[in-house]
């Protein structure tokens, strides 16, 4: 009974959340949000419904996040470099997948170890094959239309034909788990193995069968969010495997085993989806889902453990009520939260603006010169954007804006393959995009706010480096991520230049940071041993060049320097010490004023196609070539000047 | 002394492997570079090991080291002495730990479920109260505690080296701390025998949180600044430690001596590749590939001595 009392709570929970949010989330309470919203779930839902009866049964898959980017780069890269037809790449992907889910069956099943270390092990190992076979750059793009229909399409103009897989699957699990022996059979086991096992239930097979389900689940989960998102790369679904988990532990499954259901499940899930898009409706920025997806996830657990241990007789009721009060004040509170903050029938326009990555040092920055922006505007400034490096997420966040009609769109583009499609669905329903930092394909946005291209930067950061080697020699290159579209682009152009201009340079490594400036250090320290003829470290993502200098002061080698992109605050003591001897990069904050100066001007129709010039507030006259808006050449900061910003 | 067993061959086939093919690895300043950077993931995975012998897991700490690391750089930019800053974070894990005991012990919820909860909140609390900038313009005394860069690398390794081994050794001698392998060997059995369980658990982690908190000073003060997303992925990489050097996941079995071996194991594998001039995108695979080899080799092992047992 624990478990319907579970599943009444959390329906109530989440009829509330749809009931606040349809007041506070513009566009909310649509059929056409409630499909999107359908659509973004479809992937975690899968890979949801999967881990159920692995949870069950008392064992965990932690891997079902690394196969899926498994899947998609093998699928990727057979159909593309394999010359394999789409079809039969579908069905080499599930292979895969089955086969990913066959190795944690066999060591969970036959060799009976512990499904949490195993799938540990293979959290690593699936995505570290599938980074290795893309060197993590490598990305499979331009599948036909008749595949992509599969995520982007839809069915009576309303309908997205992977909801149909996902009910599907759904139905399928839902028989497996509750009507048919097999469900039986894991129910016993996560109760009590042994017992199980004395009941002629063949624990061995049950077992191997809910892992290689998963690993199935995975792997069609890995297609519809290649064909969602246009792209399979080897960072698809980064994090999936705890936001499972979390749907289905917050459903009521137990995570000692033997309870459970796919019905609750799907309310878990739903709570966790309709949560996130409503926020995302109600411009409330992304960590507040993370708060309050944790909060919910304690409340509904602690709700039904103290209803466990609560004698019968206890009203169950009253937990759901208490829990029931307290979402509604935190409803309360969000709305009036975000109540807009203009005058009575004055209507400000809704700009919103999307970094690559919130978190990130350099979009910091970006973010005070377009909060100036707005506020010189009078405008309200929408800034949101991924907290993680998944390139999905981008797109999640600009259907939302799309459905919640913001009057101007400005997004620094992490992945321009996987977002083009969803901006040029803004253009149709009429909103005007802008893209700064990264660009778009052109045709999906109308102008680029464009502080120095790829080549550009590529080049100057190759000549800083062999100008401070003396034109001979050999030096190193510490990056972001290894899977970061930018820096790869850039050190496409830094392997270009050197080919082209400085024979006596050579690039002797090239070392992630993952955007951790303790990971740059340690790198840093390595590659100085490892490879001693390396003078100059290039550090190309803004927290390493920090990390890499105090690595380099830290290991007293006067012979080397450290150069790179980053912000002028975090280098100004490594500067002056002699160690950094340059930085380069634009005026952060006046790009982040810029990309707000163009989407308000597109959206009060006084920039409009052709036009030769933008005024942009204190940036005066800025000029336009073709539709690039420009900002200006790249700033070379060294210690003569780097006391003059302060960014 | 089996499972310790099988991750030393592992490592020192490694070491072995490295000796003849980059003998640089050895070098006197490579070993100090390794054991510094190392510091933190040490400590964590010793609070870990007696999370993990509790019969319980703690994924939050990676989400708590970030922000106790930022706590720890506002006191000290604030004005505060080192000690005091290092106290207050070590004080503030205790009380994040406490939190995530008293669910666990007090409501008897399971702590997969309820770290996992604090892990998400914490994490993205921290993004919301810092908009991702670092603690920066901090005092000069807050590297390396104002001691200098070599007095505070041998000060930094003489704590962690004095707290795990103290920790050792209360471990195998002191009959609190067996409790603590009573509890997760069976926690029915041990509330017979006498033993508070649920105190037991939630002091475990209280001392998991303090040890965090500790882990994140010991570590920050190796630099100038303090960045707001420290610890990302620090939860499995004790996890996978801990159960490396042969602890059981259901507790009651583990020791602490398998965890430093855990430790320097998944530690050596990346400067490993390196040294070894191999590509940094088969990285993640190798490491989860030696996860697995550790522990079919302890299955296979396992095998044979039932065979001839």
């Amino acid at each position: 009974m624990a478990d319907r009392n579970h599943n009444l709570a959390l329906a109530g929970m989440l009829a509330l959340e749809m009931a606040v949010f349809s007041f506070t989330g513009a566009q909310f309470l649509t059929v056409g949000n409630a499909f999107e919203i359908a659509r973004l779930s479809v992937e975690l839902g899968l890979l949801s419904l999967a881990l159920t009866p692995v949870i069950v049964t008392g064992g965990i898959d932690l891997s079902v996040g690394s196969l899926l980017a498994l899947v998609a780069v093998t699928f990727g890269k057979l159909w593309r470099d394999g010359g394999l037809p789409l079809g039969w790449a579908v069905v080499a992907a599930l292979v895969v997948g089955l086969a990913g889910g066959g190795l944690n069956a066999l060591l969970i099943a036959r060799f009976e170890l512990p499904p949490l270390i195993v799938t540990l092990g293979t959290y690593s190992m699936f995505r570290g094959i599938a980074e290795g076979l893309t060197g993590g750059a490598d990305n499979f793009s331009n599948f036909p239309p008749r595949f992509l229909f599969l995520g982007q399409g839809s069915f009576l103009g309303f309908v997205p034909p992977q909801t149909l897989i996902f009910a599907a699957a759904a139905v399928g699990f839902a028989w497996l788990l509750h009507r048919t022996v097999i469900g039986r059979g894991w129910y016993a086991i996560g109760h009590a193995p042994a017992a199980a096992r004395y009941g002629a239930v063949p624990v061995g097979r049950r077992l191997a069968l809910a892992y290689l389900l998963s690993g199935a689940a995975s792997a069609v989960a890995a297609l519809i969010y290649v064909a969602h998102v246009g792209q399979a790369k080897s960072d698809a679904g980064t994090g999936y495997e705890l936001l499972a988990i979390t749907a289905v532990v917050l459903g009521g499954t137990s995570i000692f085993g033997g309870v459970g259901t796919i019905g609750g499940t799907l309310l878990g899930l739903f709570s966790i989806v309709v949560l996130e898009g409503g926020l995302r409706l109600s411009a409330l920025p992304s960590e507040l889902t993370g708060i309050l997806t944790g909060v919910l996830l304690l409340a509904a657990i602690g709700a039904s453990s103290l209803a466990g241990r609560i004698p019968a007789r206890f009203p169950m009721r009253r937990v759901a009520i208490a829990g029931g009060v307290l979402a509604i004040a935190g409803g309360v509170w969000l709305f009036v939260a975000m109540r807009p903050r203009g005058g009575p029938g004055v209507r400000r326009l809704v700009i919103a603006v999307m970094p690559k990555a919130k978190g990130d040092p350099y979009f910091v920055s970006c973010r005070v010169g377009a909060e100036e922006a707005a506020a010189a505007l009078h405008a309200d400034l929408i800034w949101d954007g991924p907290t993680s490096m998944d390139p999905a997420r981008q797109n999640e966040v600009i259907e939302g804006w799309i459905t919640r009609r913001v009057d101007a769109i400005a997004v620094a583009v992490a992945n321009d393959v996987a977002i083009s499609t969803v901006l040029r669905k803004a253009r149709a329903n009429h909103i005007p995009v802008v893209t700064w930092d990264a660009d778009a394909e052109p045709d999906a946005r109308d102008y680029f706010v464009d502080q120095a291209t790829a080549q550009g930067i590529g080049y100057a950061l190759t000549d800083e480096a062999a100008r401070l080697l003396g034109g001979h020699g050999s030096f190193a290159i510490i990056t972001g991520a290894l899977t970061a579209a930018n820096q790869n682009e850039w050190i496409r152009f830094i392997r270009e230049r050197i080919a082209a201009k400085y024979p006596g340079v050579t690039l002797t490594a090239v070392r992630p940071s993952d955007d951790d400036r303790d990971k740059a250090f340690a790198e840093t320290q390595t590659l100085m041993k490892v490879y001693p003829d390396v003078k100059v470290i290039l550090a190309i993502s803004a927290p390493s060049v920090p990390g890499a200098a105090e690595a380099v002061k830290q290991s007293g080698r006067g012979d080397v320097k450290v150069t790179g992109l980053s912000l002028p605050n975090m280098c100004k003591p490594y500067v002056h010490a002699g160690i950094v001897g340059s930085v380069v990069l634009w005026n952060t904050r006046d790009l982040g004023y810029l990309a707000v100066y163009a989407a308000d001007a597109l959206a009060r129709g006084t920039l409009k196609a052709g036009a030769a010039r933008l005024h942009a507030g204190r940036l005066g006259v800025v000029q336009i070539q073709g539709t690039d808006i420009i900002l200006g050449p790249p700033l070379v900061f060294t210690k003569a000047n780097i006391d003059r910003y302060d960014f | 002394m089996r499972r310790e067993a099988s991750v030393a061959i592992a490592w020192a086939a490694l070491l072995i492997v490295l000796a003849f093919a980059a003998p640089g690895f050895f070098s006197a300043g490579n070993l100090r570079d390794l054991l510094l950077a190392n510091v933190s993931t040490l400590l964590a995975a010793s609070g870990m090991t007696l999370v993990i012998l509790a019969g319980e897991i703690d994924i939050s700490i990676g989400s708590m080291f970030a922000v106790l690391a930022v706590i720890a750089g506002l006191i000290a930019r604030a004005g505060a002495p080192m000690p005091l800053a290092a106290l207050t974070a070590a004080g503030a894990g205790a009380l994040l730990g406490a939190a995530n005991g008293g669910l666990v012990a007090g409501m008897r919820m399971p702590s997969i479920v309820v770290t996992l909860a604090t892990m998400i909140l914490w994490r993205n609390a921290l993004n919301w109260a810092t908009g991702g900038a670092w603690i920066e313009n901090l005092p000069s005394n807050f590297q390396w505690f104002g001691l200098g860069q070599t007095a505070g690398e041998v000060f930094i390794l003489t704590v962690a080296a004095v707290l795990v081994v103290a920790l050792g050794w209360v471990l195998k001698n002191i009959a609190a701390a067996r409790a603590v392998y009573a509890t997760g060997a069976g926690a029915e059995s041990a509330r017979l025998a006498g033993i508070p369980v649920r105190r037991v658990v939630f002091w475990v982690f209280v001392w998991m949180g303090a040890m965090t908190g500790l882990a994140a000073v010991l570590d920050a003060v190796r630099f100038r600044e303090v960045q707001s997303n420290a610890g990302v992925g620090l939860e499995l990489k004790a996890i996978a430690a801990v159960v490396v050097g042969g602890a059981s996941i259901t507790g009651g079995r583990g020791t602490l001596l398998g965890t430093g071996l855990g430790v320097g194991l998944l530690a050596s594998i990346g400067p490993a590749l390196t040294f070894l001039h191999i590509s940094p995108s088969w990285e993640k695979a190798i490491q989860g590939a030696i996860i697995l080899a550790s522990v079919v080799i302890d299955f296979a092992r396992g095998a044979e001595a039932r065979k001839n047992g």
